[in-house]
């Protein structure tokens, strides 16, 4: 390779990392300021470090409870996909039954389903079951939503567990549940970690469904917490960039914590 | 989250007999799933048959709502810049994706991790966030674009970009290919990642330049994960909402006005339930055929 | 379904009880009343600790009643309601707004409650005439108003002192201050329209200072189009506006509290805008910080401004008698002369009813005093706000139709055929609201 063609390569390389970069470094930036008005000054970030955005936002605009709802309501969505997408990501998988095409046909068009032409009826579903106004009811829809990818991964990973595998343990008189536990678990703990991070990602960028379902301020997210912040409370940059950080830093950090993880997840299925 | 490739089943022989276990192994998932999303689509398209005032049935009115569609401007301008915005996202996120990812693909793995971490980092950022954070740069007083072009002496080029008829969709499509071009990057990386590298060395001996390898070989070589981009972008580009809702509501005018804001507004904003689930029957089957497409052509290639 | 019904049952118990008790001398237990309501602590309609303090009071006053407070946020309370409405989920007692359009299509469909037996009951005299024909459909009363809406123009009184400037007398001598405001390099009008309902307010006051009261209500209670020669000179005024640099570059891109900000930041000379937000105007403000009305543009249309009621209090038809009954004791003590007070000194809302006499005597800002002194002058001339008028529908184009009159993308007759084709198609579906 010549070196002009490297030096360019390397050139869109870092112009592409400031496209991803620069609006990150202004919602820091911004976070970071008092001023009322956002760019006025110097594009440098000041120093000595203020947090007092982010303690305002924290303690009196009420994201350390927003900050808790995302965190239940995503764990909570999460847990429910675990618990059952695996299950039948196994059986789709490794298992013979009728109408399993059908089944898997069912859920796989569940894929393209937009949340805003579901939403329609949920809110009356909801309503008759008393879910509605309660983190509940934000926690079945949306693990419902997520079934489609989590199922469709978990055949994915699945298919890889080697049969004989299956055969020993049945032989040695366990039963299919037994199997699915002690066999296919352990085997195929980095997907279900995989799946994890990807259902808890979705869950906490959510933001239609909490919007609809939850009208106490006390039970909102982080999403909706901070996407109300904008015009209620006149011009608060500093205030609203600060819900932004609180907003997306967390899954920042498990993302480049866990970033094997996330990208095995989020690329299954789609490359073999 | 679309992924929909073929899979070959290997049904595990001892278990043929097992069927009722099978299906208690799907049940948990099944009921969920047909209790929050499969029963609520049914209610959406018999809501469609009614008409409704101010969210309460007024009378039966079979296809009316239906047949209100060919009148509503609204409906076929929207359609128009969801087919944009697909076609925008197939032109920009998904070819830089593949250039940012076959140009790393020939880095150290430390780079490899580091750079790719970056370009998805926007996609870690809800869209709710993200559409604040670029409205602020795009927004006509304080925005940071405007006060780039003015730096580098470009100021007349300024402008109100999610405010202004030519601009407002295009500027508004450059944000969310800001949390798209990041997710390509990953999958094109890891489709390159898959290719025998023989191929690359063989090449590179006969004497081709980078620019001939990618061509002849990286890009004809990632065809299928370019159709499954394309379509996954189609898809978004069909569903997406956050975006259009934090920054611009539709405006101004009906300039970036797109299916989801359309049944927002009719369903919560006029009351309309009736043509809202029209609308919403509309787009289900929209993305169902766009679905149920790519499953077949990517089933083929 | 079920809980509900049983919740009913458990409250009529509870009001037979409540009417023996009484009769016995006993104390009753208390009934309580949902309440859905839109009073934060900042920004539009900020009486939130008004509101707190008041439910103490209230409950104080009234011991069978017992105040169950929801805050909705005032962008999203017009989604929420509907939404709880069509669930059958209807708070007892609401707060929501926009006012009349949206409260007929709840009485046209049974909703909300008639409430004419407790305006005999209690009189409320405070609500005029005006305000009982926005709050009635059909010859029926359906809620009870509580802010007085006005608009106005806020202005800077140290910039206009510093340009020379006087308030302007007449229409003519209104454009000369915006000139001078733009010769000096200032924003005339702070004006940000993204939000899309801003400019709705602004064509409410100037379609009221062009076509007049008398010829707004021939076109919403009557058969006269919008595309009549008035309301087109009205929608070419505000596209001038627009054209002739009175507003900021690029408002339809500029929030609405964007605006503010240019304005209390000494950017903009004047801001066209409503009370509703004074709170934020007063405490914002670095400046000597006054208010006048835009003078009539058209010639013989008398001097009036935009009025209305920020929201009001709607009831459940689906409350029990006794939540009725308490909700309407309840808004009868949150309406009540002395209390009145407590909503303009510790809200900055100032209730409908109150009198410019009464703001001077209580203790708030002389921007307060000044805005209702002058816009309660002229209250058989004070004009409709199209938002709160006219039906959802009709809102829905008219939000995206203003962006692109403003912004000079079409026609005002365009603009006005637009108005009238979803204004015929509201009237055939049955959503016009007439009072």
């Amino acid at each position: 390779m010549t070196r002009t063609s490297r030096v360019f390569q390397h050139a869109v390389l870092l112009l592409f990392a400031l496209y991803a970069l620069v609006p990150v470094y202004l919602v820091v930036l911004a976070s970071l300021r008092s001023e009322a008005d956002l760019f006025s000054g110097p594009l440098t970030l000041p120093w000595p470090i203020d947090i007092g955005n982010f303690r305002r936002v924290w303690f009196e605009s009420g994201f350390s409870q927003f900050f808790v709802n995302s965190l239940m309501i995503s764990t909570g969505s999460t847990l429910l996909v675990m618990l059952t997408a695996p299950l039948a990501g196994f059986a789709f998988a490794k298992l013979k039954f009728p109408g399993k095409e059908i089944l898997f046909g069912l859920f796989l068009a569940g894929l393209v389903v937009p949340a805003p032409s579901v939403i329609v009826a949920l809110y009356g579903d909801l309503q008759m079951l008393g879910l509605l106004n309660t983190r509940i009811g934000v926690i079945l829809p949306q693990a419902a939503l997520l079934l489609p990818f989590s199922i469709f991964m978990m055949r994915t990973v699945m298919e890889d567990v080697p049969d004989d595998l299956l055969e020993a343990a049945t032989i040695d008189g366990a039963t299919l549940f037994e199997t699915f536990t002690k066999v296919v678990v352990p085997i195929v703990k980095p997907g279900l970690l995989s799946l994890a991070l990807i259902a808890f990602l979705f869950s906490w960028q959510e933001y239609l469904l909490p919007l609809v379902v939850i009208q106490d301020e006390t039970l909102k997210p982080l999403t909706v917490g901070a996407a109300t912040l904008q015009g209620r409370y006149g011009v608060d940059y500093g205030g609203i960039a600060a819900a932004g950080i609180i907003a997306f830093a967390p899954i920042v950090v498990l993302f480049l914590v866990l970033q094997r993880s996330f990208v095995r997840g989020l690329t299954a299925g789609a490359v073999k | 989250m679309v992924a929909v490739f073929p899979c070959h089943p290997q049904p595990w022989d001892m278990f043929m007999y097992n069927s009722r276990q099978a299906l208690l192994f799907v049940l948990p998932a099944l009921l969920l799933y047909v209790a929050f999303v499969a029963v609520p689509i049914l209610q959406v398209a018999a809501y469609s048959l009614f008409s409704w005032d101010n969210g309460s049935i007024k009378a039966f009115s079979g296809l009316g709502n239906y047949q209100r569609l060919t009148s509503d401007g609204v409906f076929w301008t929207a359609l128009g810049h969801n087919a944009i915005w697909a076609v925008l996202t197939l032109c920009f996120p998904l070819m830089i994706g593949l250039v940012l990812a076959s140009i790393l693909a020939e880095r150290s793995p430390r780079t490899i991790r580091l750079m790719s971490a970056l370009y998805f980092l926007p996609r870690t950022i809800p869209l709710v966030v993200a559409g604040i954070i670029w409205g602020w740069i795009y927004n006509p007083i304080f925005g940071l674009l405007n006060y780039v072009l003015d730096l580098i002496g470009l100021g007349s080029l300024g402008g109100a970009w999610l405010a202004e008829s030519g601009s407002a969709l295009l500027s508004l499509n450059a944000a969310g290919a800001w949390t798209f071009y990041g997710f390509c990057v990953l999958i094109y990386l890891s489709a390159i990642q898959s290719i025998d590298p023989s191929l690359y060395e063989a090449a590179s001996l006969d004497g081709a330049g980078w620019g001939q390898r990618f061509r002849f070989i990286t890009v004809p070589l990632l065809k299928s994960t370019t159709l499954f981009l394309g379509l996954y972008a189609a898809i978004e580009a069909m569903r997406f909402f956050d975006l259009v809702w934090v920054t611009t509501q539709g405006g101004p005018g009906y300039d970036t006005e797109v299916l989801t804001t359309h049944i927002y507004k009719t369903f919560f904003l006029v009351g309309d339930f009736g043509y809202a689930a029209a609308l919403s029957v509309v787009l289900l089957a929209i993305v169902l055929t766009i679905g149920g497409l790519s499953y077949r052509i990517l089933s083929q290639s | 379904m079920k809980t509900n019904k049983t919740h009913m049952r458990r409250l009529q118990a509870t009001l037979s009880l409540m009417v023996m008790a009484t009769a016995s001398g006993a104390m009753a237990e208390p009934v309580p009343v949902v309440q859905w309501d839109q009073f934060s602590n900042a920004g539009i309609t900020a009486a939130g600790p008004a509101m707190e303090e008041l439910i103490k009071v209230c409950e104080a006053a009234l011991p069978d009643v017992n105040i169950e407070r929801t805050v909705v946020p005032s962008i999203g309370i017009r989604e929420s309601y509907r939404l709880a409405v069509s669930a059958d989920k209807t708070p007892d007692l609401g707060y929501t707004w926009p006012a009349a359009s949206v409260l007929a299509g709840y009485a046209r469909t049974g909703k909300v409650a008639p409430l004419n037996s407790y305006y005999d009951k209690y009189g409320w005299d405070n609500v005029n005439a005006f305000y009982r024909g926005r709050n009635s459909y059909q010859g029926k009363l359906y809620a009870v108003p509580m802010e007085q809406d006005l608009m106005g123009v806020y202005y800077n009184k140290a910039m206009f002192a510093e340009l020379g400037l006087e308030v302007p007398k007449t229409y003519a001598e209104f454009k000369t201050v915006v000139d001078k405001i733009k010769e000096a390099g200032k924003i005339p009008i702070a004006f940000g329209n993204r939000d899309r309902w801003p400019a709705t307010n602004t064509l409410s006051l100037i379609l009221g200072l062009t076509a007049g009261r008398a010829e707004e209500e021939k076109v919403f209670f009557g058969e006269e189009p919008w595309t009549n020669p008035k309301f087109k000179l009205a929608a070419e005024t505000f596209q001038q506006w627009g054209k002739d640099g009175y507003f900021p570059k690029g408002f339809n891109g500029i929030g609405y509290d964007e605006a503010n900000a240019l304005f209390l930041g000494g950017r903009a000379a004047m801001n066209i805008t409503g009370t509703w937000v004074l709170q934020d105007m007063a405490r914002g403000a670095k400046f000597d910080l006054g208010v006048f009305m835009l003078p009539p543009i058209s010639d013989g249309v008398p001097p009036g401004t935009m009025w209305g009621e920020g929201s009001q209090w709607q009831v459940s038809a689906a409350a029990s008698d006794a939540a009725k009954d308490a909700a309407a004791s309840y808004i009868n003590c949150l309406t009540s002369k002395e209390n009145r007070k407590t909503w303009v000194e510790k809200g900055y809302l100032v209730p409908i009813g109150t009198t410019a006499e009464d703001l001077k005597a209580w203790n708030t800002m002389p921007v307060v005093k000044d805005f209702y002194a002058e816009g309660l002058k002229t209250p058989d001339t004070n004009f409709y706000d199209l938002h709160t008028t006219v039906p959802e529908s009709v809102t829905q184009v008219l939000y995206p139709e203003l962006q692109k009159l403003a912004s000079g993308d079409e026609t005002p007759d365009s603009f006005l055929a637009a108005i009238q084709a979803s204004w015929q198609a509201a009237i055939a579906n049955g959503e016009r609201w007439v009072p």
